[in-house]
């Protein structure tokens, strides 16, 4: 697209707006990106673009790949424009391109990594045209933005350009099916002891085969619909991966990923399903981008996962543990309760579910609770589940739904008193899940959790840790 | 009893399972059978309790009017003859004389009711909803891509307070004929609200019984409509 006197009045509008955001001191990461597209609206086909752009999209796990793909290339270093402060919609990455620019809008650095909202594809792959493009899978997410997954689906298929090479999740049948004339590698961990025949989530959103409409036989099945099927009918089948993750060692923080038919160790930060998924799908990232697999092991011995997603503390001997559980988002908050149901010892549970804003504004679609597996929840290891928030008795309802004893919940609508409603003494850990906008909320009620945990050493505890206020 | 979950594999986002798994604990007695899609539907040879079908995808809306279209006389029928149907979200468009896409195509639906629904992929509506049934406040919320229209003269369901009705112009919600009930009203509704699943209960021929969880979910009902009434 040639640039037009209106793109330029957008340009220097928005560069004098981080100008100005900048001087009184607002970091302002999307705003300016906002005003090039209202005064240009196709302001990305029209913004020079750098050398080579790579992106980063998917329903779960972008952000993390994002930031250790990032990472990796800085240690290595590389120069590159990416949006991990701002957004990952038009806006932001309009933000970060014109912060990246010269006063004509040529970018300054040959390399752009983006972050990109699956949802946002239509205003942003067709002028972007990334070369490489990750897709880490695709599932339920919000049903206000994202409706459902055969339309996110649809919305990539329509809008990932032609020429763009992919990195896909085979292990996902939904991931993997999109765009089969691209140029594509794939990536997919081998059977693990722990996954099983049948589901058991209650979301599977492919159980048919999309050619024929015989129902899919599964090899195994990881969760909802991630694992390994094949038509009894016709040839549809999962694809085989080109990376491999073949064996997990968590004891030594590595995984053993085979390539192009050689087996090599890279660290893994995590341990759980979704973090080997993580750390593996930017492996093949890197490695398809071209670095060594010894650039790649080297810089990701330096990684760790952000501590706004997952931290563990210590206060009285015993663990607290903040963990991310993005709201209205049933896969993300499933795999988070599965987490906590494998997490050694005994657990007690604080839930921070509601919406920020809809919790402030209006009252929350609470659909999402019954697409997400409160039922992992239900478990001997679990003697104690407090919710808090303005929806505390949507969430009572919905754990009372998931066989979990009456005994057992505790809840309150005030958000701070969360911590005073814990019996510590039941309990090695404490788990405070929150979302995205939550995070200042759940660090208030670590350090209110960490407190009781300190003052109830050695205490003896009851056998009934449910209670509840209006 | 006998209550019909047709192609449970396919029709069950936005929570709305949920509305049977309810049912199940307030209704244990009750026999539940879930028929996937490549089987035929109980009721085309029997009569059952309730039929439920919920919310699904565009594509697969398409594939559950072929299928269906063979019983559409049946379900007519059914109808008629007064048995209890649940169809929540988009399902209710199935029994809708058209769905129109953006292009100004159509697909053709049984043709039970006089209802035509237009498509609007890239504008997806999103509301929350207070309504009346029977004198009782009705809270729920919606999440779709189409707006219905019908005839004047028709069967609501609910006589909307506040939020969108079948379309933005209406002031009603859904279709009540008999004891068939079509809601784009979404996600666990007979959980959100008490009376709604009382009244089914009745319909289907057992009005004592007690709601499971019956304390919880009338304080988390009167809790919801607090907050809307406060910040809506």
């Amino acid at each position: 697209m040639r640039r037009s006197l209106r793109f330029y009045f957008a340009l220097f509008f928005a560069k004098g707006t981080a100008m100005v955001l900048k001087l009184i001191g607002r970091k302002g990461t999307s705003m300016p990106g906002s005003w090039a597209i209202i005064l240009c609206p196709d302001f990305l086909g029209r913004m020079p673009r750098p050398k080579t752009v790579v992106g980063i999209t998917g329903t779960n796990g972008k952000t993390t790949v994002a930031n250790m793909v990032e990472d990796v290339l800085e240690d290595c270093g590389y120069d590159f424009v990416c949006n991990r402060s701002g957004t990952n919609v038009n806006t932001g990455v309009a933000s970060a391109l014109i912060a990246n620019s010269t006063f004509f809008g040529k970018p300054k650095k040959d390399l752009a990594i983006f972050e990109l909202d699956e949802r946002s594809s239509p205003k942003i792959l067709p002028y972007l045209k990334p070369d490489l493009l990750l897709c880490t899978n695709i599932f339920r997410d919000s049903y206000k933005r994202n409706a459902h997954m055969e339309f996110i689906l649809d919305v990539l298929e329509r809008y990932i350009p032609d020429r763009t090479r992919l990195i896909l999740n085979a292990d996902d049948l939904l991931c993997s099916s999109l765009k089969p004339q691209n140029r594509r590698v794939f990536f997919g961990i081998d059977r693990m002891p722990e996954d099983g025949e049948e589901c058991q989530n209650i979301v599977q959103d492919i159980r048919v085969c999309p050619q024929c409409g015989a129902r899919l036989e599964w090899e195994f099945v990881r969760y909802h619909h991630i694992g390994k099927a094949h038509c009894p009918c016709c040839e549809f089948q999962s694809p085989e991966a080109d990376y491999r993750v073949t064996s997990t060692h968590p004891e030594q923080g590595k995984m053993t990923v085979k390539y192009g038919g050689e087996e090599r160790d890279y660290p893994m930060p995590n341990s759980s399903t979704i973090n080997v998924y993580n750390s593996l799908s930017a492996v093949a990232f890197l490695s398809e981008f071209g670095l060594s697999p010894d650039q790649i092991a080297a810089s990701m011995e330096k990684l760790s996962i952000s501590e706004s997603r997952y931290k563990e503390e210590e206060a009285g001997g015993k663990k607290v543990v903040l963990h991310l559980a993005k709201g209205q988002n049933p896969i993300a908050c499933s795999r988070a309760f599965e987490n906590i149901r494998n997490y050694p010892g005994r657990k007690a549970v604080i839930l921070f579910l509601d919406d920020y804003f809809d919790a402030a504004h209006s009252v929350e679609n609470t659909s999402w609770y019954y697409d997400t597996d409160f039922e992992f929840l239900n478990d001997a290891g679990i003697p104690q589940i407090v919710a808090a928030g303005a929806r505390h008795w949507d969430v009572c309802v919905r754990l009372l739904m998931a066989g979990i004893p009456e005994s057992k919940i505790a809840h309150v609508e005030e958000n701070e008193k969360a911590a005073s409603l814990l019996n510590p003494a039941q309990v090695d850990s404490v788990f405070i899940l929150y979302d995205v906008y939550t995070i200042g909320l759940a660090n208030r009620v670590k350090e209110q959790v960490k407190a009781v945990l300190k003052d109830s050493g050695g205490e003896n505890g009851k056998e009934d840790g449910g209670q509840n206020e209006d | 009893m006998k209550i019909e979950i047709l192609f449970p594999e396919f029709c069950n986002l936005f929570g709305d399972m949920s509305n049977m798994w309810y049912l199940r604990k307030c209704l244990p007695e009750a026999e539940f059978v879930e028929t996937p899609f490549e089987a035929e539907p109980a009721f085309a040879s029997e009569d059952v309790g309730l039929i439920y079908l919920g919310p699904m995808t565009e594509r697969t809306q398409e594939r559950v009017i072929e299928k269906l279209r063979p019983l559409s006389d049946r379900i007519y029928e059914l109808i008629e003859k007064g048995a209890c149907f649940l169809f929540t979200g988009n399902a209710l468009e199935i029994l809708g004389e058209s769905i129109e896409n953006e292009d100004g195509s159509k697909i053709s639906g049984l043709g039970i009711f006089d209802l035509r629904a237009k498509r609007d992929m890239m504008h997806r509506h999103n509301s929350t909803f207070l309504g009346r049934f029977d004198g009782e406040e009705v809270m729920g919320f919606k999440s779709q891509f189409t707006m219905a229209y019908t005839a004047p003269g028709y069967y609501p369901f609910l006589q909307v307070t506040k939020g969108t009705g079948l379309n933005k112009k209406l002031k009603t919600e859904g279709i009540r004929y008999k004891n068939f009930v079509g809601t784009y009203l979404l996600g666990p509704i007979l959980i959100l609200n008490p009376c709604l699943t009382k009244r089914l209960l009745s319909d289907l021929g057992v009005p004592n019984t007690r709601l499971a969880f019956d304390s919880e979910i009338n304080a988390a009902y009167r809790k919801r409509l607090k907050d809307f009434h406060a910040k809506t």
